[in-house]
């Protein structure tokens, strides 16, 4: 079976700094791994090469089999790869729904001339697509109900815009949801729910590649747990091998640490 | 001055500031997803009337046709009018700004100026340097008579037309899936992109709308006023430009508000007695006088921390408004005061010169009060009103668009 996505030796670097190192990795389909990696460790930037945002240097990644490297983002999106923000980018001026909407842009195809016109097929087109966000919108009980779908993005909690990042990325259907620290800046009561959601989320099926800081949550939704450092894949494995790890300890502590606690 | 004469200029204030829209959107929307002002914009505008005028002059369009060819001529000319800007609006964008995307400010900017230096002479290559003018048409210079007053039937259909396109716009912008992506692209570049959005298609299209919008434009002018000049999209497109900036750049209400403040101005300013203008002077005052002493002190005070909210604090911001001469100037010579007092004495003072400037100008023109300006001084009319705007709000009357930053 072919994985979902593979990345084979990908290499990107900013000027002299490498900040992916030959990578090699996989996500077999509906799978949970969790990158993991001090700060600076190229974990974002691994999911802007995935993304098309830039181009690797070098290497290969492939979404079940098929290349997408140096493709561009919106073609990326295309090829089924979704992802969210490590820096919340909402479309903050635009409603909840509208930011849902706008997910699902690529999967609608609602002419110009016909949108105009208000011919029928639009109106399907257009009420299917609202019945879908509400349904999206839907998996965050309590969160998104009624009015709150008509404000603008900008006027929500916090944890809320994470939310809704979330429900932005899954609007396509993507084959591969990528999720850049889904729980940063939440509470631990935040933090747990959204796990829970996760987990919904591979209930469903989806497979899902996510970064992570929170090991409460690595540990509670991870299949697989990959930790980087200098843009190297210093461990792969469970998380109980990989948060063991002598060299993976010594990255998050610092040499001395790790050896005083050896 | 009689009550027909205003009208009068009223209507031609209104058919002048319509243009300025149908122009100022193309500026707007282009500023919105880009943050850069296509300066060539003017001369897509100068396209649009000249493709409409030769298309008529080569079809013949004579008052001896009937009615229906006519109209069909007319539809004809309006075609040209909007795929002519619409290829070179979109040939402009492909050639002379997306491979300079990404780079600093300033190099599409000069891009953009040498775009509208060439183009003003390819237009005197193709159609010629003399200005195009239009078929002579009764419809041209027809007029009805409401309760006495006559009016020109183009005026009329100036305005319903603009409205009409900028309501389809609003439509277009708030609704449609193109909308939508425009809006996205227009606040967040690369999130659009790996939400699945083709921006250079969705920056593609905003320049071909606001060409047409600008094409539309430049046929509504030739036949308005009967000829055009090839360098007609200068003046034209800094007035729409100033429009926009006016009503908040990158806002499209705005451009549509600012362009008809615009076109008003400039109509009355040149049209009517300096004694009947000072009115509006006044009343300008009045609103200055409440922006400086009642709406922004209030809102000052909430922005003080809560920690350090005192009456004699609170008095103090209210002072630096209120009597601005005295506390204001008084702050700012002060060897130390806190940011905030600072910065409210600094606005103060701002606000105090626009205000003192209205003040002075309603008192001239009440003493000049049976003078009218001269017809050359409307570019300086247009400009004065645009720094007494910006003085008492930096980001125009509906604001800029800018993206809520949380
Ligand atoms: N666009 C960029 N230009 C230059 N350097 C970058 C850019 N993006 C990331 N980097 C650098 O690459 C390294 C990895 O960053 P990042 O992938 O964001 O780390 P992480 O997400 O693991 O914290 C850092 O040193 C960062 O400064
Ligand atoms: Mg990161």
């Amino acid at each position: 079976m072919t994985a979902t996505l593979e990345l084979q030796g990908v290499s990107m670097s900013f000027g002299g700094l490498k900040a992916v190192d030959n990578l090699s990795f996989a996500v077999n389909e509906n799978e949970i791994v969790s990158i993991i990696g001090p700060n600076g460790s190229g974990k974002t930037t691994t999911f802007n090469v995935i993304s098309g945002l830039y181009e690797p240097d070098s290497g290969e990644i492939l979404l079940k089999g098929e290349s997408v490297a140096g493709l561009r983002p919106d073609q990326v999106h295309d090829k089924g790869i979704s992802r969210t923000f490590q820096s919340l980018r909402l479309f903050s001026n635009m409603s909840v729904l509208e930011n849902v909407l706008v997910g699902m842009h690529a999967v609608t195809d609602a002419g110009v001339l016909s949108s105009m016109l208000r011919l029928p097929s639009v109106r399907r087109e257009e009420k299917a697509m609202r019945e879908k966000a509400q349904e999206i919108l839907g998996m965050f009980p309590g969160r998104f109900s009624g009015p709150r779908q008509q404000q603008p993005a900008y006027s929500l909690s916090y944890a809320n815009r994470r939310r809704l990042e979330i429900a932005r990325a899954l609007a396509s259907d993507p084959t591969l949801l990528m999720l850049d620290e889904p729980v940063a800046g939440m509470n631990p009561m935040e933090s747990r729910e959204v796990m829970e959601q996760i987990k919904v989320l591979r209930d469903r099926g989806h497979t899902i590649l996510m970064i992570e800081h929170d090991m409460h949550v690595v540990e509670g939704v991870s299949d697989r747990v990959i930790a980087m450092d200098h843009g190297v894949k210093i461990a792969e494995g469970s998380y109980h091998d990989v948060a063991n790890d002598p060299q993976v300890v010594e990255a998050y502590l610092g040499k001395r640490a790790a050896e005083a606690t050896a | 001055m009689s009550l027909d004469h205003i009208v009068t200029v009223t209507v031609g204030g209104l058919t002048v500031g319509m243009i300025y829209a149908l122009i100022a959107l193309g500026y707007t929307m282009v500023y919105g997803v880009l943050k850069f002002i296509n300066f060539a914009h003017g001369e897509v505008f100068t396209i649009g009337g000249y493709t409409a005028a030769f298309t008529l002059l080569a079809l013949g369009v004579n008052d001896a046709m009937s009615p229906i060819v006519m109209a069909g001529c007319i539809l004809l000319a309006l075609l040209a009018a909007v795929i002519a800007p619409m290829t070179v609006g979109f040939l402009i964008e492909r050639i002379a700004y997306r491979p300079l995307r990404g780079r600093s400010r300033i190099i599409p900017l000069l891009s953009a100026i040498g775009v509208s230096i060439v183009m003003q002479q390819l237009i005197i290559l193709v159609f010629g340097p003399t200005p195009v003018s239009m078929p002579a048409l009764a419809l041209g210079s027809a007029s009805f008579s409401l309760g006495g007053i006559r009016i020109r039937v183009l005026a009329v259909v100036i305005i319903v037309v603009s409205a009409l396109l900028m309501i389809g716009l609003t439509y277009l912008v708030r609704s449609t899936r193109i909308g939508k992506a425009m809006r996205a692209t227009s606040q967040d570049m690369e999130a659009a992109e790996m939400m699945g959005i083709d921006t250079n298609k969705t920056i593609a299209f905003t320049f071909i709308v606001g060409s047409a919008l600008a094409g539309i434009g430049g046929l509504l002018v030739v036949m308005y006023y009967g000829s055009l000049k090839y360098d007609a999209g200068f003046l034209y497109g800094l007035k729409a430009f100033t429009s926009a900036v006016l009503g908040g750049i990158g806002n499209i209400p705005g451009a549509v508000v600012g362009a008809l403040v615009l076109g008003m101005t400039e109509t009355y300013g040149v049209s009517l007695d300096l004694g009947f203008l000072a009115w509006f002077v006044l009343a300008g005052l009045v609103l200055g006088l409440y922006i400086q002493m009642v709406r922004v002190p209030g809102r000052r005070l909430q922005h003080i921390a809560e920690d350090r909210r005192t009456p004699e604090y609170e008095k103090s911001v209210k002072n630096v408004y209120r009597l601005a001469p005295y506390f204001a100037v008084k702050t700012l010579l002060a060897e130390r005061t806190d940011a905030l007092l600072s910065v409210s004495a600094e606005h103060a003072v701002r606000l105090m010169c626009g205000n003192a400037f209205l003040a002075a100008s309603a008192a001239a023109m009440f003493v000049f009060g049976d003078v009218r300006i001269d017809t050359r001084w409307q570019p300086v009319i247009a400009f004065v009103v645009l720094m007494v705007i910006l003085m008492f709000r930096p980001s125009g009357i509906l604001g800029e668009a800018i993206t809520e930053k949380v």
